[in-house]
């Protein structure tokens, strides 16, 4: 009973009003009566229920006062910096590789080439991209040789003394040319490396029961992600052996999991902290240079720290995937979709990386939000001489989206229909089924165009 | 002169990975002053998400979004989590704190069910206090059933789990199946500006209805939306990577690839639909991604709507709008004559 009793006078301290001097009461787990928590405010971060709240962010303060450590900002004693050369060519045969000038530049402690590294191979879906390139280069940002110095500068300059020794062979650079079968092929015999069918009912018969059909090719472009902060890891051997990486990676486990495979060596060893990441959207989902620091580190027995320069960051990081999507739709008089086919050819640069799941969801979005009963959609991811395309925001949706909600706009108007209507008669409702047959719930496509049209003055606009 | 025109587009978007396992595991240790620690190998990519995390635990636990400590982003020390990635963390991460949250105040529940002479299941967690459901009036503060938890009972209220979206293998012939748990929708509304005798395309405003279930954080979400609108601003009209013949990268700088500053970026206003999805944290789904996928789409079809031209080739570049407006013009006047 007195137990009882004494939290709740307790309890009104801590919701009522502190006065200043109980305020300043300093918290004690011995007092557990008087302990730290603060009394409630106004204040978001200290309100409860907490969901649903505009607190204010955990970083907000870091980030405001230019405190936040980004690995740019982070030093170690004895600390080397990495730089790497890149590929000359996109498209060649590498026959020799001759550091030897650049190692005996003062300064210059370690270097590095695709030969020394355990396994030379990653990837998320297949793992056809080598850290450091070391028999053929597939396309100007390919690694092909790097090297830690005392300073960025010198780490630049004995790039310069690096002899590489290549014999160009022909590249592919268009999509549609490298699905041809005399194209030069990048990796093995086909360079059509993933494929995906989402098919239902029966699309060639809809289009002969449409009053309309039409047909559009949309295409788009390459574009880099352009986090403020680029790339960037420092990489130490501890006294017990265990390795110890600071890295911008947004996907900690499956760089630990990388770094396990490239330097065949248990996991159980490498230790990942990532850092507050200066924007990922997609580019820092895989490990780049990680594994080049630690080897660098190791051949040194000092920390080396390697980050990206803006053009490293275009060169050789991964960028969206152009597309070049071909839609046809068969519609009826009065507006309904009866069937639409989608082509898509992905154009996934010189290695996988996510274009194998990227191509996967461009698919399955690329009808669009609505009840289309006849579909027939096919995507072919395609290796170019070109920097690879991987993860970015919207994984395929921005393109196949620019596409069907163009066509969308090109069918409303040819029957002569308001676009918002023609949206509102065919988009998806609760429990619709989806290209891919799943029962779809918590659907709001309908509130979000009468929501967006509503705000906007869609019914009132004049031009 | 400069024309006007109105554009609309909608989307939808999944959460999680396409079919492929992609969990998360989280602790949550809640502290013997009532206060939390939360385990996440989650990485803060800038966009807020370990604030919104901690407001999920802090939102389970009943206590407050600062009375969460949020540690992230350690091979060693944190548990695994798929990453930043497929817009999931809200999601999937968030899923698997509530369920770690929700363990530990259990344990906090069977130690103040006695004390408060009630069965575990009658009580609940709230204003920092464990209190008798439809009875408020009997409760404990949270730092007491803790410390007592602790040090009396010897059970620190301690919760670690995991959370998976369940999907259905797609069919590889046919790809039907259930990729997604779930997916949220969206519609941006543009209304651009185009000079048809330049091809110059000014975004004046975009109107943003964005669903992402319940909004852990509203502020978190504005703030998505208007940074993946101008990633959309950036695709539809100035972004691209430029190769030469021997496929090298002729602008692999920011003096000559054009990204949007906050001079191109339009007015924009967010609207969050209403929704709520049972399978989410709180009805969480989430936002990050789809804030920039029908931007350009919305932006093409204003552009169509000022001046009748098609863009189907990104970016809009005003050289290639004005090469569309003269052939439009070419094609009008060959019309006429014939």
């Amino acid at each position: 009973m007195s137990k009882k009793a004494k939290s709740a006078t307790k309890t009104e301290t801590i919701d009522g009003l502190k006065t200043a001097a109980e305020g300043a009461q300093l918290p004690s787990v011995s007092r557990i009566e008087e302990h730290s928590l603060l009394p409630l405010t106004p204040d978001a971060n200290k309100q409860t229920p907490a969901v649903g709240q505009r607190t204010t962010r955990y970083d907000a303060r870091p980030h405001l006062t230019g405190q936040t450590m980004y690995i740019d900002d982070m030093t170690f004693p004895n600390m080397l910096h990495m730089k790497i050369l890149r590929s000359q060519h996109a498209h060649a045969k590498i026959l020799s590789i001759d550091v030897s000038e650049a190692e005996k530049m003062p300064g210059v402690v370690a270097t590095l080439t695709g030969r020394e590294i355990p396994v030379n191979s990653y990837g998320p879906s297949y793992q056809d991209q080598p850290v450091i390139a070391d028999d053929r280069v597939r396309h100007h940002g390919d690694p092909v040789a790097a090297v830690a110095a005392e300073t960025e500068q010198l780490a630049k300059d004995a790039l310069e003394k690096i002899k590489v020794e290549y014999e160009p062979i022909p590249a592919v650079f268009d999509p549609l040319e490298a699905m041809e079968e005399g194209s030069p092929k990048l990796h093995g015999e086909t360079n059509v490396y993933a494929s995906k069918v989402i098919k239902k009912g029966d699309a060639e018969q809809a289009f002969k029961d449409a009053d309309l059909v039409l047909e559009k090719r949309f295409s788009t472009q390459m574009v880099e992600h352009v986090p403020m902060e680029p790339h960037a890891s420092i990489a130490m051997w501890e006294a017990d052996g265990n390795l110890k990486v600071y890295s911008s990676l947004g996907r900690i486990t499956l760089g630990r999991a990388d770094m396990a495979r490239t330097l065949n060596m248990p996991m159980s060893r490498i230790r990942i902290i990532a850092t507050i990441v200066g924007g990922n959207f997609g580019g820092k989902n895989e490990i780049t240079s990680e594994p080049i620091l630690a080897l660098l580190s190791r051949k040194a027995g000092r920390p080396v720290k390697g980050v990206y320069t803006r053009e490293d960051e275009f060169m050789s990081s991964t960028t969206r995937h152009p597309f070049i999507m071909d839609y046809k739709t068969g519609v009826t008089k009065d507006g309904r979709i009866l069937g639409r086919t989608v082509r898509i050819v992905c154009d996934g640069g010189a290695y996988c990386s996510w274009s194998e799941t990227t191509l996967g969801k461009g698919a399955i979005l690329s009808v669009g939000p609505y009840n289309i009963d006849n579909i027939h959609v096919e995507a072919h991811a395609v290796y170019t001489n070109k920097t690879m395309t991987g993860a970015m925001r919207g994984f395929g949706a921005p393109q196949v989206c620019f596409a069907y909600e163009s066509h969308m706009d090109d069918i409303a108007h040819e029957l002569g229909l308001d676009p918002l209507e023609f949206r509102m008669m065919n988009a998806f409702g609760e429990e619709s089924p989806s290209p891919t047959g799943q029962v779809l719930e918590s659907v709001v496509v309908r509130e979000s165009l009468e929501t967006a049209s509503e705000r906007f003055g869609w019914k009132e606009w004049q031009k | 002169m400069k024309q006007r025109g109105r554009g609309i587009a909608c989307m939808w978007y999944p959460i999680g990975f396409t079919v492929l396992a992609n969990p998360s595991a989280a602790v949550v240790k809640v502290n013997e002053d009532g206060t939390a620690t939360v385990l996440t190998g989650t990485v803060e990519t800038g966009q807020g998400s370990l604030t919104v995390l901690g407001q999920i635990a802090a939102q389970e636990l009943g206590i407050a979004t600062d009375d969460i400590k949020m540690v992230s982003a350690d091979t060693d020390t944190t548990p695994m989590d798929t990453g930043a990635i497929a817009s999931r963390t809200t999601y999937v991460t968030g899923n698997a704190i509530l369920l770690a949250a929700t363990n530990a105040k259990e344990i906090l529940f069977e130690v103040a069910a006695p004390l408060l002479g009630v069965r575990p299941d009658q009580l609940e967690a709230m204003d920092r206090k464990i209190q008798v459901k439809g009875f408020p009036q009997k409760y404990l503060p949270i730092g007491e059933v803790a410390h007592q938890a602790q040090f009396v009972k010897g059970r620190p209220a301690l919760g670690s789990a995991s959370y998976n979206p369940p999907t259905v293998a797609m069919d590889p012939e046919t790809g039907q199946g259930k990729p997604f748990s779930t997916y949220v929708y969206a519609t941006q509304v543009a209304e651009v500006e185009v000079d048809d005798e330049t091809g110059e395309v000014e975004v004046l405003r975009i109107v943003a209805a964005h669903d992402c279930g319940t909004p852990i954080n509203p502020t978190l979400v504005e703030g998505q939306v208007e940074g993946g609108i101008s990633m959309g601003v950036g695709l539809a009209l100035q972004e691209e990577i430029l190769f030469d013949d021997d496929g090298k990268q002729i602008n692999p700088n920011l003096t000559n690839y054009i990204m949007p500053t906050s001079l191109d970026m339009p007015d924009v206003e967010v609207e969050i639909v209403k929704n709520f999805d049972p399978t989410g944290p709180f009805g969480a789904k989430g936002v990050g991604e789809p804030t920039s996928v029908p931007t350009a789409a919305c932006i093409m079809n204003a552009i169509y709507d000022a001046v009748g031209v098609r863009v189907t080739d990104l970016p809009a570049t005003a050289e290639k709008v004005l090469k569309l407006i003269k052939e439009k013009k070419a094609a009008e006047q060959k019309q006429i004559s014939a």
